[in-house]
């Protein structure tokens, strides 16, 4: 039997779910009853949002050239923040079909993805897809390909997956261009996890490929990255409707149910073995999912009183949703100022915003989201370092030696006319100019490197409003940095409001601390004296806000049927009162620090 | 057996029948110190106001006094002693014709056991007091008016919807002395959108200049479901900046003060002799009784409002009927009496204090009355505790911490 494994990379809306359904539907493995648009993505909210985010393998048979293939489509998450777990999945495959909108051309995701499959040794096959819009240019596109992947223009193959052109030939292509999977290296049992989810009946289920030995229902095996044993007790394929099989051999991919509670015991990469008969070596590119995005969630209605209730109900849709997806991590936050919430770590900020959205739609809790920040490692004099998520964790300032930040590779490809903004804007951010590259006449490919802080803060709509919307970005992880950063304290009359401290570079530590200062300013009501609003790093005070005293607040009238109603308003003004935070003898409403803190 | 029908009055859903003024004063009598008539008829509804009144509706005059004077007679009944004054306000009790004002005088005088001497005060729209409802007014037994004077500037009384020709002030005046009524009070409003120190001054010196023997100076307040308030919100007026109204009112008591006139309470003034003693039965926990749709009453730490529905305020038996019904505790009415006798610039004794702050629960009373002190919001003068100048201001910020 031929075995072909491969994936579907694109940049986002360029048709990649239509045209596996597309192909799907070619090989008649999808009855047109049960056709549901986009098969592949099993989540209304990928669904709404137009993109893939957990992965899973289907298995449809197709005939060329007079012999049987087994082709083995593997679904890849897709955005940059799962940029791990699509090279995973990547590292499943022989080859990749590389989709390119007839007429939007390469964007930053294409070069990205692009990078990963080669880097991963895959064979491309260039599609370029969408040739029925009246806006399709496939010779245009044919060349960008060719001058941005090396891919000659001539291999291109055309099609739409919209009305079914070209298909029939992208099928015989994968057949007749991508390699044949590699003999094993071993005969002992190795086989790669590229995906995992959580399924109510059945508990976790694996994704994985076989390279060496074969997987078989029964076998106790080893996951060689946790260490962790269990028992197959199921295996089967998608077809794309899934069906039970007894063993998946060599090269084969599909699922595998072990009894398995929570996605927690899973780590995509790891290599699955028998116990009794481990393999030597685990296969490469193993990682542990690193959170890179921090931020905090607080119940949204525990600005109006701090219901112990909404928290629990919080907690309560954080630990369901966790058992779905283990690569984001939460912990209890309380703050004297802002009550009980959760400290969030993501990997990236599509991540944090599908997280959240999840939280709300699936927990049915409306949460207030602060804006996010990095982790820092703090480097110290005693030669030790500590990484903190958080401002408030920050270790005495004698002790630092140096603050790092993440910084990321950002690839940028935009139309030549906004070249100028762009690099204006990357220069506000502290990005290194790294190269620019002539994509066709009227686009350029721009690479920088930037502090990931600098990305997560309102980039990526400055780079769509900049371009009118044709600008893309894709990012990577590279490394932590040392750079000029210092913690800024909030002050109000002199007392330090820990919950509202940030680390910042200190070019920008001024208008970074003035835009909260006139928040915060806006917030608090005039007391009977002046309130100095204050910024500071270290004892040094960089920016000032003033809320004047109160001048005036009396009821002017009293009439006789007005005092029940005085009474009331005054009794509600103490109640306000009472519920607020009092700081330095300042009373700050909890809606104050939310306003300050919450992502806009 | 015949068929009953029951008839309810009201939500047929609730069993109980809404409360009438029956339930509180219908059987013996009481000791009352004032009396309030609601006459709620107004040509025009004012930007600012949240008063009860209803537009347009000169036909129903009749009607309404043939029941209002029957309510008088009905409350009257219940009166066991003599009434320092009568306030009739709205509304525009001076819109009336003056052959159903001078009707419902008439009832007052008969049927209310009225002092020697009771203050008798009617609020009057400058443009409708006439030279003949003066006279009518004079005749009734009507010896003191309250004219809702508000601005002289024309372009101010508009940002405020008032339609009245300031000129029309110093006429009223003059007719109302003529008819022999010569305590008049004017009702000044400070802080008009657009409106500037000297605007403000302009239009005190022109008060003053009537010689009225009272006047109100109130700080313009956005009451909430106001359009004025409306506007405020959609940012269509901007709000004189609290530093300006500030200095209005600061230079306001010194004005008057050194003019000779006593600042009796945050927002009135009146000649020697001449305070306003129906606001001081409010004020001092007198008990009043209330006529009319939406008045509200009082008795021994009893309050009620009549319901403001101008058709239907009575019940069939000419009781008014009820809303905002409510008996106060020991503590509500010790901090109600200490929200408007802390506004009085007498202040309260301190042997009247101590039995509103000693019991348990007021430790926060005690607490708020040393930090006020301290704060330089009141201060102790001559056996009494009162507010400063400075508390006059602010009185809000410590009064909802004595409530």
């Amino acid at each position: 039997m031929n075995i072909r494994n491969f994936s579907i990379i694109a940049h986002i809306d360029h048709g990649k779910s239509t045209l596996a359904d597309r192909l799907l539907q070619e090989t008649r493995a999808v009855d047109e009853r049960k056709h549901k648009d986009q098969l592949l993505d099993s989540m209304d909210l990928e669904r709404e949002r137009g993109i893939t985010i957990k992965a899973a393998a289907v298995t449809v048979p197709w005939e060329f050239g007079g012999e049987h293939y087994q082709l083995n489509f593997i679904d890849t998450p897709g955005h940059v923040d799962f940029t791990y777990e699509v090279s995973r999945a990547l590292t499943a495959c022989e080859g990749a079909v590389l989709v390119v909108d007839a007429a939007q051309g390469i964007q930053a995701q294409t070069v990205a993805n692009a990078y990963l499959a080669v880097e991963n040794d895959l064979e491309l096959i260039p599609v370029i897809n969408k040739i029925d819009l009246p806006a399709a240019d496939p010779v245009r596109v044919a060349m960008e390909i060719e001058q941005v992947l090396g891919l000659p223009a001539e291999d291109c193959i055309q099609v739409s997956a919209k009305t079914g052109e070209g298909i029939r030939e992208l099928l015989d292509a994968i057949c007749e261009k991508l390699p044949d999977p590699p003999a094993p290296t071993t005969d002992k049992l190795r086989a790669l996890i590229f995906d995992s989810h959580y399924d109510d009946y059945r508990g976790v289920v694996v994704s994985t490929r076989v390279f060496d030995g074969k997987l078989s229902v029964g076998q106790k095996i080893l996951m060689m990255g946790t260490g962790r044993p269990w028992t197959v007790t199921d295996l089967g394929k998608n077809t794309p409707f899934p069906v039970q099989v007894k063993e998946l051999g060599t090269n084969e991919a599909g699922w595998m149910v072990a009894s398995i509670k929570t996605l927690g015991d899973v780590r995509v990469g790891d290599t699955i073995t028998l116990q009794s008969d481990p393999a030597p070596e685990a296969l490469p590119g193993y990682e542990e999912p690193k959170q890179m995005v921090f931020c905090d969630f607080y119940p949204a209605t525990s600005a109006g009183g701090g219901k112990k209730g909404d928290f629990e109900t919080l907690r309560e849709a954080m630990e369901r949703l966790h058992i779905n997806d283990a690569s984001f991590t939460y912990e209890v936050q309380h703050s004297e100022a802002l009550g009980f919430g959760f400290r969030c770590g993501f990997l990236g900020l599509l991540h944090m915003d599908i997280v959240q959205e999840r939280i709300e739609r699936e927990g049915g809790v409306e949460i207030v989201q602060t804006a996010p920040t990095v982790s820092y490692m703090i480097d110290l004099k005693d030669g030790s370092s500590v990484e903190i998520q958080n401002p408030a964790d920050l270790p005495d300032p004698n002790h630092i030696e140096g603050i790092r930040e993440p910084i990321v590779k950002l690839e940028m490809i935009c139309p030549e006319d906004n070249i100028g903004d762009l690099m204006k804007l990357c220069d506000a951010r502290r990005g290194i100019f790294k190269s620019q590259q002539y994509l066709s006449e009227t686009r350029q490919i721009l690479d920088f490197e930037l502090p990931l802080a600098e990305i997560i803060y309102d980039f990526y709509d400055k780079l769509k409003s900049i371009t009118r919307g044709y600008g893309t970005m894709d990012y990577e992880i590279i490394g932590y940095r040392q750079d000029n950063l210092s913690k800024v304290s909030i002050m109000v009359n002199g007392q330090p409001v820990e919950a509202l401290s940030l680390i910042c570079h200190r070019s920008n530590a001024e208008h970074r601390s003035r835009a909260i200062l006139a928040k915060l300013r806006k917030q608090i009501d005039r007391h009977q004296f002046e309130i100095a609003l204050q910024a500071a790093i270290g004892g040094k005070i960089i920016a000032r806000e003033t809320v004047k005293a109160l001048r005036k607040n009396v009821t002017a009238k009293c009439y006789g049927g007005d005092i029940t109603r005085k009474r009331k308003l005054l009794e509600k003004q103490k109640a306000g009162k009472q519920r607020m935070k009092t700081i330095g003898s300042v009373n700050i409403p909890q809606e104050a620090f939310m306003a300050v803190l919450e992502q806009e | 057996m015949g068929l009953t029908l029951r008839q309810f009055d009201g939500d047929p859903a609730s069993p109980e029948p809404p409360p009438t003024l029956s339930s509180i004063i219908g059987t013996g009598a009481h000791r009352f110190d004032a009396a309030y008539l609601h006459v709620p008829f107004c040509f025009h509804k004012c930007h600012y106001c949240d008063f009860y009144s209803v537009v347009d509706a000169d036909d129903q005059q009749e009607s309404f006094i043939e029941r209002l004077v029957g309510e008088v007679e009905l409350q009257a009944r219940h009166v066991s002693g003599p009434l320092d004054s009568v306030f009739m306000g709205g509304g525009t009790p001076t819109l009336l014709r003056p052959e159903l004002l001078s009707r419902l005088l008439e009832a007052i005088s008969t049927h209310l056991p009225l002092s020697d001497g009771c203050e008798w005060t009617v609020e009057a729209n400058p443009e409708t007091v006439t030279p003949e409802i003066a006279e009518v007014l004079a005749a009734g037994g009507v010896n003191r008016a309250s004219i809702g004077c508000q601005s002289f500037s024309p372009r101010l009384l508009r940002a405020l919807e008032r339609r009245h020709d300031p000129a029309s002030v110093p006429r009223a005046v003059e007719s109302l002395r003529r008819a022999g009524i010569g305590s008049c009070s004017l009702d000044l409003i400070m802080g008009i959108p657009g409106s500037s120190m000297a605007d403000w001054r302009s239009d005190l010196e022109q008060a003053i200049a009537l010689e009225p023997d009272h006047l109100s100076c109130y700080g313009l307040q956005y009451e909430p479901n106001t359009p004025l308030a409306a506007k405020l919100a959609r940012g269509r007026v901007e709000a004189v900046a609290q530093e300006v109204e500030a200095g209005m009112y600061e230079w306001t008591c010194e004005r008057l003060r050194t003019a000779g006139w006593e600042q009796y309470e945050i927002s009135n003034w009146a000649r020697p002799g001449r305070c306003c003693r129906h606001n001081l039965v409010y004020w001092t926990g007198g008990s009043w009784l209330a006529m009319g749709p939406s008045a509200a009453g009082h008795l021994d730490g009893v309050r009620w409002r009549n319901v403001p529905r101008h058709a239907s305020w009575q019940a069939g038996d000419g009781w008014p009927l009820l809303e905002d019904l409510e008996r106060l505790d020991d503590s509500t009415r010790h901090g109600e009496q200490l929200m408007l006798e802390l506004r009085l610039n007498r202040g309260i004794e301190l042997d009247r204090l101590d039995c509103m702050v000693q019991g348990d629960g007021c430790e926060q009373r005690r607490v708020a009355i040393e930090t006020g002190r301290r704060d330089g919001l009141l201060e102790l003068e001559s056996g009494r505790l009162r507010l400063t100048a400075r508390g006059r201001l602010l009185a809000d910020s410590l009064l909802c911490q004595l409530v």
